[in-house]
């Protein structure tokens, strides 16, 4: 048998709500780009992958109400997974994403740390990038996704807001499309693939569990907690074995690949938007 | 309402990624239907005059208000001979003259071109839904029709006078995106660097506790 060498991080179900979030979200950075750029023989490409213009237009919509779909069903989650026995203290405890004064301590602590004037920081259960990861989520989809109805559904829309109202949708689908997607293929990319600590893949969200030694060594505070407590027995798990490894790297390695695919062909297209 | 025939204007519609191959391939005649053909768009720049900072114009010298002129280029010398984006080189930059290839004459008619707030225009406010937005986008209202087709530069300091809420939004969104990139890309950078120089890990972990 395997030695219980891990600690579990994210359950079943928050694996899988990730993966649905990857597949839409490079569908919808896809299929947006290969419009924007439908001037260029990138974006005409990327277009001719989902059937075209008007297909890659369809596609846009209907993977946006699925995601928004996916954002409810997370809020009921949400409803369930609260701690209400101690309601409004556990939403500012260690276990909970809401950001607390701690986080803003650890970044500066952390960027001390990068120019060795300070000790590096013990993390809790998340990290303070980690809870801005999710909250950029959790505000981007409906940010996009109230825009994108509107626009989308532009007639029925000028019923509710006047026309130029479009106007303004427009460029807030725009430019938090643009940031989400430099976000997460720039910056959530290298912290979960390229530095030392994760190098070559941080396989947490699709194994569920980490390293209990790495863990130790970056979440200190959480590993600590869990000790005291006793709770870290209920949490440790063997490693997945090889065949399913190989399935999580597969899986984390064309997401990377999609995305830094589309981040340079933006790039590279950039100066022939038409804006 | 009494619309305009709606079904006939869709047909004149076409442009680099709608197109009307049957037509193109058998006959490559496009000036009926106002139509161009793929990859070439109307001359849009002036030989050796960059647009934008001295635009070209012949009647710059005689600018007058033509908002309400049942011809809005009356008195302009030597029309006969120039373009409309001799003038108009802002309005040929937009997602409907760009992408869906529409030609100034498909919403603004045939000469002479009226002033939009003329009261027969049919591009005035009070009909404009009807007889030009609903030729393509069937079901049109007034409302829809004020969504602005020929959108200013939302980053430029104009903007803030012509169109404020845009530029207001614009800044808001950019500025947020910019903030996030200025903080996290050096942040990240850093963090890649400085776990490039950590010790051994284990006698790290211990000194610490």
């Amino acid at each position: 048998m395997n030695q219980k060498t891990r600690v579990q991080r994210f359950s079943t179900l928050q694996r899988l709500f990730h993966l649905l979030l990857i597949l839409t979200f490079l569908t919808q950075g896809a299929t947006g780009l290969a419009r924007m750029f439908i001037e260029r023989p990138w974006g005409q490409t990327l277009a001719w992958v989902f059937g075209g213009y008007d297909a890659c237009r369809a596609i846009h919509i209907y993977v946006g109400i699925i995601m928004l779909f996916g954002f409810g069903l997370h809020c009921l989650y949400l409803l369930f997974n609260i701690n209400w026995r101690n309601f409004p203290g556990s939403l500012f405890g260690p276990d909970s994403l809401v950001p607390r004064p701690k986080d803003i301590k650890d970044f500066f602590q952390h960027i001390g740390w990068f120019f060795g004037i300070a000790k590096p920081p013990q993390f809790d259960r998340w990290g303070y990038w980690e809870k801005f990861d999710y909250w950029a989520v959790f505000w981007g989809i409906p940010v996009l996704g109230a825009t994108g109805l509107l626009l989308a559904y532009s007639l029925a829309a000028s019923r509710i807001i006047p026309g130029w109202g479009l106007n303004l949708a427009f460029w807030i689908h725009r430019i938090e499309a643009i940031l989400a997607m430099c976000h997460v293929f720039i910056i959530h990319f290298f912290i979960g693939h390229l530095r030392r600590h994760n190098f070559p893949m941080d396989r947490a969200m699709f194994e569920g569990s980490a390293d209990l030694e790495t863990t130790r060594h970056e979440r200190s505070a959480w590993v600590k907690r869990l000790e005291t407590s006793g709770k870290i027995n209920n949490l440790l798990v063997p490693e997945a074995g090889t065949g399913r490894r190989v399935v999580y790297y597969v899986i984390g390695y064309l997401a990377v690949a999609s995305g830094v695919f589309l981040l340079i062909g933006g790039l590279v297209n950039s100066p022939y938007i038409t804006w | 309402m009494l619309l305009p025939g709606a079904a006939a204007a869709q047909e004149e519609v076409a442009s680099a990624i709608r197109r009307y191959k049957d037509r193109e391939v058998s006959s490559g005649y496009y000036e009926e239907y106002e139509v161009l053909p793929r990859r070439q768009r109307a001359l849009v720049g002036i030989p050796g005059v960059k647009p934008g900072v001295f635009p070209y114009s012949p009647a710059a010298a005689q600018v007058r208000i033509r908002t309400r002129l049942a011809d809005s280029h009356q008195g302009i010398k030597f029309y006969q001979y120039l373009r409309c984006q001799y003038c108009h080189i802002h309005e040929t930059k937009d997602m409907h003259t760009v992408r869906a290839n529409l030609t100034c004459r498909q919403c603004h008619g045939g000469e002479p071109i009226a002033s939009i707030a003329h009261i027969w225009s049919p591009l005035n406010p009070i009909r404009r839904h009807g007889y030009v937005c609903a030729k393509c986008h069937e079901g049109a209202s007034a409302s829809f029709a004020s969504y602005i087709i020929h959108e200013p530069n939302p980053a430029l300091a104009s903007t803030f006078k012509s169109f404020p809420l845009l530029a207001y939004v614009f800044w808001f969104m950019a500025v947020l995106a910019a903030g996030t990139f200025l903080v996290f890309l050096p942040h990240t950078a850093m963090w890649g660097i400085r776990e490039l120089f950590i010790k051994k890990e284990k006698p790290e972990v211990e000194s610490e506790d």
